[in-house]
């Protein structure tokens, strides 16, 4: 459109300031009547009582950037739907996500897991990444030796966790998504997760951090 | 009809992704799926391969000398003609379908079904340049690789027994090799071994993406489509190559040299 109506213009940036500190704001389409989903810039947060649909919906918006008719999508301060194709891959690169087992690719090991988004996206940082990579997993409270020649079918559930983190970690997101972060875990494990958020907030400062939990009877 | 249609469309879109993602080789992670694949498919598989070509070799050789009751220049021209030219590549080819092709298919259905692949593209990596370009690369170079030991061995198994079953000399008939072959006989082999390499692993990593279903249930059933129509495609290859090369073709320019 070539002629802006002027009140709508001011509207839109008024939407557009109020949107400049949102980390994750998704709206379905009215007729669904579900509620928003509506996240502040930084910190932890929690979305619960999220059904298998709900969640697959919302992880399908937020991480393939792509909305669903008379759905909004606000991510980190940006409208999806007014971003061009460059505009939202660069705010994809943005996002991180760690799926309830880890994400893992079952014929490498831990440490070629770790680097492998890092060797395909930055390759020059990967020279400089082992002791970051040792770091991270003495923070939370791994033993590198120990974890980083394991294939995923030696790890233990909380281990697969660990390692996918770690992966994120390294990209230093400003949005993180963990699916389900202490399911199928033991009591031990379940304390260790409480270091993650912690660590991320040490290496991303201001960065959000959103866990989504299903429902129980989901 | 229109499946296969879909499938043939769906290895050509392969394929081009293939020829326009290349430099993604370079990348560390790339790379080394790319030297697993060469060890994998040329390396670990060169010891069957060898022993293979060299009972190949011997086999063909012993019938022409007995049948036709041959001389030198005729086993020597038998074993340019056909383990050089046609078999060398041609049984590479199956072998490679029968290990590798298999394998890739299998590897990729699982990954698929198992939601590695969308673990992939939640990383931002397109499970294509990971996944497809070096096995694409690195089965291709290894059938290239592999058609040359069949040669060497077949060829060098075939002049070892005639050496020892006809009236001449392991050094006469290396003479007679050496004065009938043609660079043009190794560049044709080799050509033809690395687009049958390629076909091979885009039917395969084509079928290991696109499983019929999504139970485990799907994982033979793409392997045995993969092997199925990787062997198919090879023969039509080698037919097509055949005629083009020694047939008239080019307007008459390229005849069969006999």
């Amino acid at each position: 459109m070539s002629h802006a109506d002027p009140a709508a213009r001011s509207d839109s940036a008024s939407r557009h300031s109020a949107h400049a500190r949102v980390a994750l704001g998704y709206e379905p389409p009215a007729d669904r009547g579900e509620g928003r989903i509506w996240i502040p810039m930084g910190g932890s947060h929690r979305i619960a009582d999220l059904t298998d649909t709900q969640k697959g919906r919302l992880l399908s918006a937020v991480l393939d950037l792509k909305s669903e008719l008379g759905a909004r999508l606000v991510l980190l301060g940006l409208e999806v739907d007014r971003l061009g194709t460059a505009e939202r891959a660069a705010l994809r690169a943005r996002v991180a996500f760690l799926p309830a087992g880890g994400g893992l690719l079952s014929n490498l090991n831990a440490w070629e897991n770790i680097v492998l988004p890092l060797g395909f996206h930055y390759p020059r940082r990967l020279r400089s990444v082992a002791g970051q990579v040792d770091d991270l997993l003495k923070d939370l409270g791994a033993d590198p030796h120990d974890l980083l020649a394991k294939l995923p079918e030696r790890m233990s559930a909380y281990e697969k966790k660990l390692a996918g983190y770690v992966r994120i970690l390294l990209e230093s997101p400003e949005l993180v998504l963990v699916e389900d972060l202490r399911g199928g875990l033991d009591a031990a494990e379940r304390a260790g997760t409480a270091g993650f958020f912690p660590t991320y907030q040490a290496r991303c400062p201001g960065g959000t951090f959103v866990q989504l939990e299903g429902s129980p009877e989901a | 009809m229109i499946g296969v249609y879909r499938e043939f469309e769906g290895c050509m879109r392969l394929m081009g992704h293939v020829l326009r993602r290349l430099q993604v080789l370079a990348l560390p992670p790339v790379t080394e799926a790319l030297t697993r694949q060469i060890y994998f498919t040329g390396a670990s598989a060169t010891a069957g391969m060898v022993l293979r070509g060299a009972l190949l070799g011997t086999l063909i050789i012993a019938y022409v000398i007995d049948v036709l009751e041959a001389n030198s220049a005729l086993a020597v021209k038998i074993l340019i003609w056909v383990v050089l030219r046609e078999i060398g590549p041609l049984i590479a080819a199956v072998l490679v379908i029968q290990r590798s092709g298999t394998a890739v298919a299998t590897e990729l259905a699982l990954m698929q079904i198992s939601g590695e692949v969308t673990s992939l593209r939640r990383m931002r990596i397109d499970p294509r340049d990971y996944l497809v370009v070096p096995r694409v690369v690195g089965v291709a170079l290894s059938t290239a690789a592999l058609t040359f030991y069949v040669q060497v061995i077949a060829v060098g198994g075939g002049m070892l027994l005639s050496a020892l079953t006809i009236d001449a000399s392991l050094g006469q008939l290396t003479d007679e090799f050496f004065l009938l072959a043609s660079p043009v006989d190794f560049a044709y082999s080799m050509v033809k071994s690395l687009l049958f390499g390629v076909a091979i692993a885009v039917i395969c990593c084509y079928h290991g993406l696109h499983p019929p279903g999504v139970s485990i249930n799907a994982v033979p059933k793409a392997a045995i489509n993969a092997v199925t129509q990787s062997t198919l495609l090879v023969m039509l290859l080698n037919v097509i190559f055949a005629y083009l090369v020694f047939g008239q073709a080019f307007f008459g320019l390229v005849t069969a040299k006999v």
